[in-house]
């Protein structure tokens, strides 16, 4: 590992830790936090001891 | 003819051929039946005429397992039995009620619903009913159910006349048939109490225990016991599978409008669960019990609502300002699951001023019976939700999973099974003509042959069984 650090360019050494946080940008996020659009909204739910549905509780 | 002592009634020189044990709603049917059929009967009653402490005090015992009522308190041992406390209500067990769930052991019965059916007109006579309706579909899932509130015949007091003047009938009060002696194949006997000390035996052709869904079983006990199982020779089942109809409040609902549902004259309206609802579910049958509440009440659960859901709150606000009444409490009773466990057993340390040892009862609820609450009231909010009628609250105890109240309703006072109907000897005591298995004339009258509760109060159908059981014996006792 330390071979190729002292092969390499300190500005490209720069550069990569530089670029690293942007790597996630390139991951695929779940779908958890999908939008209001795609949850059933007459779903029945109890909270709170209330029988609902999911867009009572809007 | 009544009489209100064994050697009054011996001085008579009555000559019964069949003998019935009680004068409740089940022994006063079927002795009313035979003596119209001319068949001389005496039903031989432990009370008098009126209430008191010293006859109820033959009905204490013990409580194993769940919190249940006092034994002593629980039916009432005079003329008329437990009639003399009910409260009425009156509906003749569901169609469903009768046939086996394949979700639930040991259901279903060996007759059919339509067997009892041609007995209804007669059953309207006896308890002064209206006509009986049909269910009323609200969805797919829950029917809005009949549930009669009559005036609650006291069968003594209705019948005592007819009774007195009948010259084919004698009641007997003040007579305590301690135990019955068999053989194997027939009764050959009972041993009476009578005014505080034994009265000796007594016989007739047929004997007809209709002492209640508690004492039915602990008298087969007791005598099957002295007569080394000469009385019910296929016991496994005596006092087993016993039921009773769990009530408790089980939540709250606000409503669009109180008048989407018939209500009686108090208000209240009665809904049960659909076969497919319970197939679907795999629960038992049930009945919610809506009851208006008072407009605080109202005001409160609305209150509460918002807390969840302002927009479901606001909504219910705009109904309560187009609608006083909008609001409900729901009490929900339901079907036990029939149990072998939940038996009547005669107490080792405890005897009555008889002799006779007294009753231990267990009792406990099941976890089948905790989902058909709770999905019983989730069927009911959501067929609400799905109408656009409104929205129901679980009782804080029921959406925590916490234990049952022991402050509350608890039960019916409905004792049922025991002495259960079937066909399986080592499951029943009785066959479908209310005749215990292997005898050939001992027969049981009332709620004890129930194999499955339902969740209509048991007086109804006690009294369309013993029409049946009453119309099945004047043939074969006229033989």
């Amino acid at each position: 590992m330390s071979f190729f650090i002292k092969k390499m360019p300190r500005r490209m050494i720069v550069q990569a830790l530089v670029a690293l946080p942007a790597l996630s940008l390139f991951r695929k996020l779940p779908e958890a936090d999908a939008g209001p659009s795609q949850v059933d909204q007459n779903e029945i739910v109890v909270v709170n001891g209330w029988i609902l549905k999911r867009s009572d509780l809007a | 003819m009544i009489f209100d002592s064994y050697n009054a009634y011996r001085a008579a020189n009555f000559k019964p051929k069949v003998c019935i044990l009680g004068s409740g709603p089940a022994g006063t049917t079927v002795a009313r039946k035979l003596g119209a059929a001319g068949i001389p009967v005496v039903v031989l009653e432990a009370g008098s005429r009126e209430f008191s402490d010293e006859s109820q005090d033959f009905y204490r015992g013990a409580k194993v397992g769940d919190f249940y009522f006092d034994l002593d308190i629980t039916r009432l041992r005079y003329m008329g039995g437990s009639s003399n406390h009910w409260a009425g209500w009156c509906r003749v067990l569901d169609k469903l009620d009768f046939e086996p769930k394949v979700w639930a052991p040991d259901t279903g019965w060996p007759i059919r619903r339509t067997d009892i059916e041609p007995f209804l007109p007669e059953v309207r006579d006896i308890l002064d009913l209206p006509e009986f309706r049909p269910d009323v579909p609200i969805s797919d899932d829950i029917r809005w159910v009949q549930l009669i509130k009559s005036p609650a015949v006291r069968f003594a007091e209705k019948f005592a006349d007819e009774l007195d003047k009948s010259r084919n009938i004698a009641v007997v009060l003040n007579t305590y048939a301690t135990e019955l002696a068999g053989d194997g194949k027939t009764v050959t006997g009972a041993r009476l109490w009578s005014n505080g000390q034994d009265a000796g035996t007594f016989s007739a052709d047929y004997f007809i225990t209709c002492t209640g869904g508690l004492e039915n079983s602990r008298l087969l006990l007791w005598s099957n016991q002295r007569s080394n199982g000469g009385v019910v020779p296929n016991a496994a089942a005596l006092g087993r599978y016993w039921m009773e109809h769990p009530t408790f409040e089980g939540g709250n609902a606000i409503l669009a409008n109180y008048d989407e549902f018939e209500v009686d004259a108090v208000n209240e309206a009665f809904f049960s669960p659909t076969l497919a609802a319970m197939q679907r579910l795999q629960i038992m049958n049930f009945g919610i019990r809506l009851i208006e509440t008072p407009y605080a009440g109202v005001k409160r659960l609305i209150a509460d609502l918002a807390c969840t859901a302002p927009d479901a709150a606001e909504w219910a606000a705009y109904q309560l300002s187009q609608n006083l009444r909008c609001a409900a409490q729901l009490y929900v009773a339901w079907e036990q699951a029939p149990l072998a466990s939940n038996q009547i057993e005669l107490s080792k340390t405890d005897v009555d001023h008889a002799g006779v040892p007294r009753i231990e009862l267990h009792w406990k609820k099941s976890e089948l019976e905790r989902r058909t609450l709770v999905e019983g009231l989730k069927l009911f909010g959501t067929t609400l939700i799905e109408k656009d009628l409104g929205r129901v609250r679980l009782m804080d105890w029921i959406a925590n999973g916490e234990d049952y109240p022991t402050n509350e309703e608890t039960a019916g006072h409905h004792h049922m099974g025991g002495t259960r109907m079937g066909t399986d000897l080592t499951r029943s005591v009785v066959d479908a003509d209310c005749k215990v298995h292997g005898m050939d004339n001992l027969y049981v009258g009332g709620s004890s042959v129930f194999c499955t509760s339902g969740q209509a109060n048991p007086t109804t159908t006690i009294t369309a069984l013993a029409c049946r059981l009453g119309e099945h014996l004047s043939k074969v006792v006229a033989v």
